[in-house]
């Protein structure tokens, strides 16, 4: 049943647009040109070469064209196309004479061979209109013809019942502010077809499945975009409520009774019901792992779980934000993020400086440095790599390229690399928005260090009196400017980089706040509210923006205090969720009505089992020797031998991407946990868990119940306890067959995953 | 100029109205693909697709001599034209090297590339534009930055057996780090052998037992997990647990059961054949190759090498030309003997080839601009020579070849739609082949 009460509450804007387009003064589809009788190149040709793919990634909008033939990337350089179309080709692409001997339709009707095969039909309207623009002369852009501003969708976002359809509507705007209904000229695409789909003439089809996706339109060189909520069930649920979380930190109560709020809210619109919430044993492991990065010992599970106390749980987590493993565990993240990398540069001489970096980097999460603080010691960081850590950032990023895609990935949560060839497609960003932030670090002045490769290590920041970035097509030479800002007002004494980590660290910075709590929900919650994490673009919307909008401006308010964050986010009912799904909840994987699984990280499995088996891991020194009992998340760099955390997914901090780090199943882990001799080193070691399990005095129950609670943070049931105990008596060899045992259960998904 | 029939030269045809947008514009967002992920991952390494056609490379690491193989120069002044001679083989018009005797009979199966090109003459950095198709890294800043063909093949066929690991290395991936999967996924790195296979006590290290662990035991753990592994899988639906259970039984299958252990036994071959393979590293890693693509692999790279022949480069080659000629004929003539020779393509090539002329300490530099690569079998066409070098070596005298016109070709042959892109990290579809396009004189 569709409930008109549940799209207002989603959709306040739809009115407005819906009006919007109605206004539109032509909207029979009329060409909208200044002379009557031609169609429009801006108009009306180029969109139908980008409606056809001619001008696609793919085809003849590859950097290089197709067979000779190269058309700017979707029509975003119509002047540059006009010129491929008219003067290039010999001639023979657009014939004014004999339109239809032009190549441009000859070829695209397949009259000659084409290797894009048929693509407009003869006779048909976008046939037609190629063909007058060509009798026409061809005419290209003309200086005072209005130009493409956007194009709106209506309805723009609405609830679509499942197995229903519904007509997108698309209007073009124009800069002398007429606008035009471009439908059929639009190119459409959804975000998850497997929700729903779109087809040509943009009509949206829905599954039976529920969640939220967006479709993208395109047109020109603009896109617009529809939000799309299919409900998980055609009844409403009793309408759930939100939890008050027991602590007494009152700013910590207020923004999580808020972020319950809109949870329970979004619950409600998709018809999802909550899993039921987590017991003690696995909200205890959950949040040592992704608090400390590490497993809760079996005296932990146990005195937790029979702690009587409401706040207990608040508690926990507040002893937990205190703890050196949590530094440990977050300076691994982050230096992964700022690419703290001691591999790849044919040199060995890194670990001073990547151990001192991590080291900062532990001690700024160990003290709780403001977010903004942290971020802008990194940015503006001046001096020498030996006594200024954050400096050491400095090393790994050191192109135009680097500059501009670390610092958009990393701290604005835009994935801008497209931009730096051509527009970015799905985005508004364009080569001057690149080169432009590229400008503020043109002054990033490198002196002295030694070096044994191209890359020194141990250099001098400073900050030449000159240096300049030129935008690569015009020559312009760029003015700093933050993406999206005004340029910055500078004279040469001022450091640009300090105005853009001022213009970041605002709190009104519609990037920097968001894409921090997003990384951090992202943490905790196994997905970002926009995902992928630092892929924030109007085509990728968040799947709860209030939510996402509550959390950053509660951030910024605490003076970025990421602890609180922490608290807000770990207090959260979704946090608090089990991870078994209802009947209603399934299929969900956007709106946290459970929590979702994701696997142990590699440097925390590693540790985990060393953690089980009371075998410590031997690091090979690589350059450096670590001590006996050096823990994996405690390692400065990447640049230390382990074929486990390799295979496992260790990121190799290459790039600002925290998808650096794979989940992916793959074979070698298989075979690396079925017969690593890492692994059997340590469930045979003499002065390992294991080997006082075969020899001490316990009867197999009572060693099954303390195993259990060691490797899964639990007690075993009684069937488990029972399977245990008959294959321990049923073999001979004690010693092995614990190893057996307890090999099994560190193999299982259990095990390796939190959930 | 490209022919525009058939399927030696396609752009967007063949290509759903899907394909075409994703390929058109950037991926909105994640797809289905990203849903069942894992369970994807598992099924492509374990289910076969494309042509069921394989590949068997030689890589020649550090690289290899074009003027003393198989693009002779005997006109050249003696500083170029090195120590050996001409001989005549099986391809009517065609000489190689005498090092290349045992080749020189079966040249009719065998086709040369004479005009690859590349723009870089370090190691490192060439070493990745040929594994990979493309440049990337630097000398300074030597990570990888695109998939190997390899994992290419990998992603795209999986294993024709699902027991088999899909992409082998023998012995191990070579030494810069060029041969792996980088975004397409971990799942697609090479399975390494880890061991030579012509050494008298060769076991592969995956695939046996740590010390101190029996098969029983190895049982008993089998049966345990099944037992305890009850965390319910639809906590997650995006694959990753499923393709990892499907990936743990792989494993255990590999380690306990006979299908995959049997493949990497060479003592089961007949010792004439294992002889005329020639017992050597390189003999012996090309008939256990073939028995990893007849057992269901799609892939499998031989590293040879080192070729790097800056000094003295005779005696260099005289211990690596007659190993790798044996090894190369004996496994045409073994795939021919067999009726698998169209169903297996062989390619040899390195990072480059060697400078035309000698230096002062009687060898040869690096040299990427005109060197040659071998490619054999899998439906290609025998005994062609496909472009040219000038006249004392040095240039490209006649069509100039990059590497992704090689991949073109490869993947063609293998079936892998030429129009596959996979995403990068940061979600742009790369194209499998760039601006490749397939060899037409060698289809």
């Amino acid at each position: 049943m569709f409930d008109p009460l549940r799209l207002l509450l989603i959709a306040p804007s739809l009115a407005v647009i819906l009006s919007a387009g109605v206004s539109a003064s032509v909207a029979n589809g009329a060409p909208e040109s200044s002379t009557e009788s031609s169609p429009s190149f801006l108009v009306d040709v180029v969109p139908i070469l980008t409606r056809y793919g001619c001008n696609g990634g793919g085809c003849h909008g590859k950097a290089t064209g197709q067979n000779g033939f190269r058309l700017s990337l979707l029509g975003f350089e119509p002047d540059f196309d006009h010129v491929a179309l008219l003067r290039e080709g010999r001639g023979r692409r657009v014939f004014p004479g004999s339109p239809d001997s032009s190549l441009l339709l000859s070829k695209a009707a397949g009259q000659v061979p084409h290797g894009g095969g048929t693509r407009i039909q003869i006779g048909s309207e976008d046939y037609r209109v190629l063909r007058d623009w060509i009798q026409a002369g061809a005419p290209g852009p003309r200086p005072e013809e209005p130009t493409l501003v956007r194009v709106s969708v209506s309805p723009d976002r609405q609830i679509v019942e499942p197995n229903s359809t519904l007509q997108l509507k698309v209007v073009a705007h124009f800069s002398d502010g007429r606008s035009r209904d471009v439908t059929d000229r639009a190119l459409f695409e959804t975000n998850l077809p497997e929700l729903a789909e779109v087809n040509e003439t943009g009509e949206l089809t829905t599954n039976t499945r529920g969640g939220l996706f967006a479709a993208m339109v395109r047109f020109g060189g603009t896109v617009g975009v529809f939000l799309g909520t299919v409900p998980f069930r055609g009844t409403t649920i009793d309408v759930q409520s939100a939890v008050i979380p027991e602590t007494t930190n009152t700013a910590v109560r207020d923004a999580a009774s808020s972020v319950n709020r809109l949870l329970v809210d979004q619950w409600n619109r998709l018809g999802v019901e909550p899993s039921a919430p987590a017991d003690d044993f696995e909200f205890i492991r959950r949040a040592t792992i992704d608090i400390c990065g590490t497993l809760p010992t079996a005296e932990e599970v146990t005195l937790f779980s029979n702690d009587k106390g409401a706040d207990k749980r608040v508690r926990l987590l507040d002893g937990l934000l205190e703890r050196p493993s949590h530094a440990s565990w977050f300076a691994l993240k982050w230096a992964a993020i700022l690419q703290n990398r001691g591999r790849g540069y044919s040199t060995g001489k890194q670990r001073e400086g990547t151990a001192l970096f991590t080291a900062w980097i532990r001690d700024s999460i160990a003290e709780n440095k403001p977010y903004d603080r942290f971020v802008t010691e990194i940015l503006t960081a001046t001096g020498s790599q030996e006594r200024v850590p954050p400096a050491i950032w400095y090393r790994s990023v050191r192109t135009t390229k680097d500059y501009v895609e670390s610092i958009a990935q990393s701290f604005l949560g835009v994935r801008i690399q497209c931009a730096q060839c051509h527009r970015h497609p799905a985005e508004r960003w364009t080569q001057a928005d690149y080169y432009s932030l590229a400008a503020v670090f043109a002054r990033v002045g490198r002196k002295g260090g030694f070096s044994d490769a191209e890359v020194p290590t141990s250099e001098v920041l400073y900050l030449k009196d000159r240096g300049e970035v030129t935008h690569p097509r015009t020559g312009e030479v760029m003015t700093p400017r933050p993406l999206g800002g005004p340029d910055f007002q500078l004279s040469k004494y001022d450091d640009p980089r300090r105005a853009l980590a001022k213009w970041m660290t605002e709190k009104d910075n519609p990037f920097f706040a968001r894409t921090m709590v997003n990384r951090m929900w992202g943490h905790f919650l196994q997905r970002g509210i926009i995902h992928p994490i630092d892929d924030s673009r109007s085509t990728n919307p968040p799947s709860n923006p209030e939510l996402l909008d509550t959390l950053a401006r509660d951030f910024a308010e605490s003076g970025y205090d990421v602890r609180h964050l922490i608290r807000v986010i770990t207090n959260s009912q979704a946090y608090g969720l089990n991870s078994a799904p209802n009947e209603s909840n399934r299929e969900d994987l956007q709106s946290y009505s459970r929590f979702y699984p994701r696997r142990l990280p590699a440097e925390v499995l590693l540790d985990g089992i060393s953690q089980v088996l009371a075998v410590p891991t031997v690091f090979p020194g690589g350059p450096g020797t670590f001590p006996v009992g050096t823990r994996a998340i405690d390692l400065p760099d990447e640049n230390v031998t382990s074929t486990f955390l390799d295979v496992f997914g260790r990121p190799a901090r290459t790039t600002a991407c925290e998808c650096e780090r794979s989940d992916e199943p793959a074979l070698a882990q298989a075979l690396e946990l079925v017969n690593s001799s890492e692994i059997q080193r340590k469930l045979a070691h003499d002065d390992g868990y294991v080997a006082r399990l075969g020899g001490n005095e316990e009867s197999h129950s009572n060693n099954t119940v303390d195993i259990f609670l060691r490797v899964f943070a639990r007690k075993p049931s009684s069937a488990e306890t029972e399977t245990a105990v008959d294959f321990l008596k049923s073999e001979t060899d004690r010693g092995e067959a614990y190893r057996s045992l307890v090999w099994s259960l560190l193999a299982t998904n259990e095990f390796m995953f939190n959930h | 100029m490209l022919t525009l029939t058939g399927t030696s030269f396609s752009c967007c045809d063949g290509i759903s109205r899907r394909n075409f947008l994703q390929i058109g514009s950037p991926v909105l967002g994640l797809g289905l693909a990203d849903v069942l992920r894992g369970r994807a991952i598992a099924e492509a390494t374990t289910t076969a697709k494309g042509s069921g056609k394989s590949l068997i490379v030689f890589w020649t690491h550090g690289g290899m001599s074009q003027q003393d193989t198989y693009d002779m120069k005997p006109e050249a002044p003696a500083e170029y034209r090195g120590m050996y001679q001409p001989i005549a083989t099986s391809a009517n018009g065609i000489t190689v090297s005498e090092r290349f005797a045992r080749q020189a009979k079966v040249m009719h199966h065998i086709s040369q590339v004479r005009s690859v090109h590349h723009e870089n003459g370090i190691h490192a950095p060439s070493a990745h534009w040929m594994a990979t198709g493309r440049f990337g890294p630097t000398l300074a800043r030597n990570a990888a930055q695109h998939p190997s063909f390899g994992s290419v093949i990998s992603r795209s066929l999986g294993a024709r057996n699902s027991h088999m690991p899909p992409y082998v290395a023998i012995p191990k991936a070579e030494a810069f780090g060029y041969q792996g999967a980088v975004y397409l996924g971990k799942a697609y790195n090479p399975f390494e052998v880890g061991a030579d296979p012509n050494s008298k006590d060769f076991k592969v290290a995956n695939l046996s037992m740590p010390k101190g662990l029996e098969l029983k035991s190895v049982e008993n753990r089998r049966k345990l997990l099944r037992k305890f592994d009850t965390l319910r899988r639809d906590v997650d639906n995006s694959g990753v647990l499923e393709g990892l259970d499907a990936f743990k039984t792989q494993a255990l299958e590999m380690v306990t059961g006979d299908a995959v252990r049997t493949a990497f036994d060479l003592s089961s071959e007949d010792d004439k054949l294992r002889d005329r393979y020639g017992r050597h590293q390189y003999g012996q890693s090309a008939l256990l190759a073939r028995r990893l693509v007849e057992a269901g692999s799609t892939c499998v790279t031989i590293n040879t090498g080192y070729w790097d022949h800056h000094n003295d480069i005779e005696p260099g080659l005289e211990t690596h030309l007659p190993p790798l000629d044996a090894a190369i004929a004996a496994l045409v003539e073994d795939l021919h003997e067999r009726g698998m020779l169209n169903d297996v393509m062989i390619y040899c090539a390195g990072e480059f080839g060697r400078t035309p002329l000698m230096n002062g300490h009687a060898g040869r530099d690096h040299w990427s601009n005109c060197f040659t690569v071998m490619l054999a079998g899998g439906g290609i066409k025998g005994g062609q020579i496909v472009g040219a070098s000038e006249k004392w070596g040095g240039g490209v005298k006649e069509r100039l070849t990059v590497p992704l016109d090689i991949y073109a070709t490869i993947f063609q042959q293998l079936g892998i739609p030429l129009e596959t892109h996979y995403e990068d990290a940061s979600g742009r579809p790369v194209s499998i082949v760039g601006e490749g396009s397939p060899i037409r004189e060698l289809l």
